[in-house]
Parts: structure tokens; C-alpha cells; sequence
């Protein structure tokens, strides 16, 4: 049996934690929600509110912002090089493992995830406030970005399923085997072909969490992603949903929960590759290969 | 005479993005609760499937108008809110008048740039989903 990898469970941070430091002046708490009017329902004392189609995305292209832009953002929200950036969100944090994503593409140093997100916050009887805060203006400057080391373009996604490297599809069942083109009770979102990508595995995102929405623990998490189905830590992980939140997802679980050194998320996804000219697609329950 | 729903619409779109967001919380807000005879019913039957938040839709017609009540998670209040701009301008209404809708409501009021593009197809999930259950109820024969 091979040493586990070494695993980063400070980048889990607890409700709790979070309370204990709300007025620390070096650490800034960001919430990110797939409903972007939840934040200002209400939210937790001092957080700043990222969106991600809002401010994480370009406009324009089909993309994530630019070098400037996410400088401008950051120091905007009183966000500097080393500041402890806490995300958490709705939906069991998909948005907020999206913005942590976002964040490490930039390569900020020091992000975290709160367990739980926003629904674990609220049921906990925790102060939420409509105060929009107000920080210091900072002077944010991206260093040592590496995009490449953890976003899979779809070039990319193309050449590792070729050599037959791994491949975690974290959407529903419906949607991997090719029944549905999109999550259930979810709309439409525009893939012409169902399926998934020959030879990629089925992990559901949503078996990686508790019902209150935490993450399980690493003993879990590797049962699930190594027994449950065959995951070597050591060799490279693409993981991919449809839109790219679910994957970040599961991309900070096996990264950061289960420390696995080689691990990008294909944020193209679903809506990408479905509709890609000439992609190679698989149906029904087996993985299938190129 | 401007319906309930035109003024609605009308004071979306001359909102702002912030603004609006304002407005679809305090809709969020308003929402009567479910009476308990149909907080009893919230099942597959009556939610809307198009939306990915749940969203319960219950559709009653009353002496040639349609009442309408909904129900919808409150830490989801940009569908809360949508469906509550629709309880509160259509409950009541005749059935033509429901039907009169127009499909693209949710653009009209300005919430796809608060939803993003890809989201925006739930919504109009809601309405569509009104439209047809007035259309089915209305065609119903009294009993």
C-alpha cells in the first residue's frame, strides 16, 4: 500500500472557525451563490459577495476574467496577496469551490472553504445581515498564476482521454449514461448529444457530503474515490459536470481533502464537449474508451 | 387600465440590477404561505419541473377566475421572488388573462442579467408551467 497523500485540512475551515474570526482583519470572508439575491437576503456579518457569472466570468467570451479584472476585484472587496480568503455559498458550496477554483488559477495563496456553506451557517441559528461592508481599497497584484496546473482545456481533456488517463464525471447517473442532458429539475442548457467521455468514471458530486452539506472525511472520501472506483492518487484527474461548479467541487475534495497532487477541472464541461464537432462521446453505465 | 402584472413589469425594468434584486427579496418576502390543505400537497404532482429549486405550484379555478397559490425555498429568493410576482399580479385573474402572458416575462423584467444566461430557463419553467395548468384547468368541465 502506497502512503497516503498528504492532505491540507486547514483549507477546511468550520462554522466555527469562521465565527471566531469575523473581525479578523486578515482574513476576508467571500460568498458565492448560484442565486445571486441570496446575499443580499442575508448573509454572514463582514462577507463580501463574489458572483460567479457576475464578476468571476467574462461578459463576453465563454471564460473566466482576466489578470486585471480579477486584480481590480480583489482590491475592490479589500482582498490582499495575503489575505485568508474563507468561501462559502448555497447549493453545498458548488459556487464557493467554483470561486476557490477561480482564486487559485490567479494562484491567491491562502484560500479556504467553510464546511457546510451557507445552509449549515443559517441552521446553526448564526447571525446573517443585509450590512453590505465596506474594506480598504488594496492593491492586488497576481503572482506565479498557473492556470494550466488545474483547468483542463478541451485539447487537453482530448489527449488525456486518449492515453487512457482519469477521468471522474461528476454529474448524475441520467445525465452520464446519456439519458438526460441535464441534471434533474435543471433546465436545458443547450448540449446536443448526451453521455459522457469515453472512458470516464461515474462519481456522483453529491456523494462527496454529508446531508448537512459538509464534505465526509477523508477515510470516506478515498473509499468512495479509490475503493468505490479506482482512483490512483498518484496519476492525473480531470473532473468535469456540465457547467464546471460541480466538478470545482469535487476538484477541491480530491486536491485538497485527499491531496492528491494532480488534479484539473474541465470547466468547458458538458456544455462543451456535447456540442463539440467530431468529440468522441460514450452512452450507458460503462465507461467506454476511444 | 394597466394590469397588476404590466406595473410590476414596468417597475423591473426601470430598475436597476441592485434595485431589482431589492424588489425579488421583498416579493421573496411577501409570498403568503401555503393554506394547510395544499401545504399537505406538496408533491411531484405539483412541482414544477423545469425549475431547479422546488418550486410548488397550485393552480384552482373559482367562479370563472384562477386562484394561485406557490411555495418556494426562501434561501432561494430570486425564484421565490419570481413566483411570488406571480401569485401576487395573477391571483384572481381570469384565465384569459394568464394565458395572455407574455413567454418572455422573465427577460421583460430584467432577471436574466441577475441570473445569467443559463439560468434563466427555470423561470420561464414556472411560467410555462402556469400557462398550462390554466389552460388545463379552465378547459376542465365544472364539477
Amino acid at each position: 500500500m502506497p502512503a497516503p497523500s498528504p492532505t491540507h485540512p486547514d483549507v477546511l475551515v468550520s462554522t466555527d472557525w469562521v465565527q471566531q474570526h469575523l473581525d479578523d482583519p486578515k482574513v476576508r470572508i467571500v460568498e458565492t451563490d448560484e442565486d445571486a439575491a441570496l446575499y443580499f437576503q442575508g448573509h454572514i456579518p463582514g462577507a463580501v459577495e463574489i458572483g460567479w457569472h457576475l464578476h468571476l466570468q467574462d461578459q463576453l467570451k465563454r471564460d473566466y476574467i482576466d489578470a486585471s479584472r480579477f486584480e481590480a476585484l480583489c482590491s475592490a472587496a479589500g482582498i490582499a496577496n495575503d489575505t485568508t480568503v474563507v468561501f462559502y455559498g448555497d447549493n453545498s458550496n458548488w459556487w464557493a469551490c467554483y470561486a476557490f477554483w477561480a482564486f487559485k488559477l490567479f494562484g491567491h495563496a491562502d484560500c479556504r472553504i467553510m464546511d457546510g456553506g451557507y445552509a449549515l451557517w443559517k441552521a446553526q441559528g448564526r447571525t446573517l445581515t443585509k450590512d453590505v461592508p465596506q474594506y480598504p481599497a488594496t492593491s492586488y497584484k497576481v503572482q506565479k498564476a498557473d492556470p494550466s496546473a488545474i483547468r483542463a482545456l478541451r485539447d487537453d481533456v482530448l489527449e488525456h482521454a486518449k492515453a487512457g488517463r482519469q477521468l471522474i464525471d461528476v454529474r448524475s447517473t441520467d445525465e452520464y449514461t446519456g439519458k438526460k442532458l441535464h441534471m434533474e429539475n435543471y433546465p436545458q442548457e443547450g448540449a446536443l448529444r448526451g453521455g459522457h467521455i469515453p472512458g470516464a468514471k461515474s462519481v456522483p458530486w453529491k456523494e462527496a457530503i454529508n446531508d448537512d452539506g459538509t464534505f465526509k472525511s477523508p477515510d470516506e472520501l478515498r473509499a468512495l474515490y479509490e475503493k468505490g472506483c479506482g482512483l490512483k492518487p498518484g496519476e492525473p484527474v480531470v473532473a468535469y459536470c456540465r457547467i464546471g461548479e460541480r466538478s470545482s467541487h469535487t476538484w477541491f475534495a480530491l486536491k485538497y481533502l485527499l491531496g492528491y497532487p494532480n488534479v484539473r477541472n474541465y470547466d468547458g464541461s458538458w456544455t462543451e464537449w456535447g456540442n463539440l464537432v467530431g468529440a468522441p462521446i460514450a452512452t450507458g453505465a460503462e465507461p467506454g474508451k476511444i | 387600465m394597466k394590469s397588476r402584472l404590466n406595473e410590476m413589469t414596468q417597475e423591473f425594468r426601470d430598475a436597476d440590477r441592485q434595485e431589482r434584486i431589492e424588489l425579488l427579496i421583498d416579493l421573496a418576502k411577501s409570498l403568503p404561505p401555503l393554506p394547510d390543505r395544499l401545504a399537505a400537497l406538496k408533491d411531484a404532482t405539483h412541482r414544477v419541473q423545469e425549475c431547479q429549486s422546488p418550486v410548488f405550484l397550485f393552480v384552482e379555478p373559482e367562479d370563472g377566475r384562477i386562484r394561485l397559490h406557490a411555495d418556494a425555498p426562501i434561501e432561494a429568493p430570486t425564484v421565490r421572488g419570481f413566483v411570488a410576482l406571480l401569485v401576487e399580479s395573477l391571483d384572481g385573474a381570469p384565465p384569459s388573462e394568464i394565458r395572455a402572458v407574455p413567454d418572455d416575462l422573465v427577460e421583460q423584467t430584467g432577471l436574466t442579467e441577475i441570473l445569467g444566461m443559463l439560468r434563466v430557463h427555470g423561470l420561464s419553467g414556472v411560467l410555462r408551467r402556469l400557462k398550462s395548468e390554466v389552460a388545463r384547468a379552465s378547459a376542465a368541465p365544472a364539477s
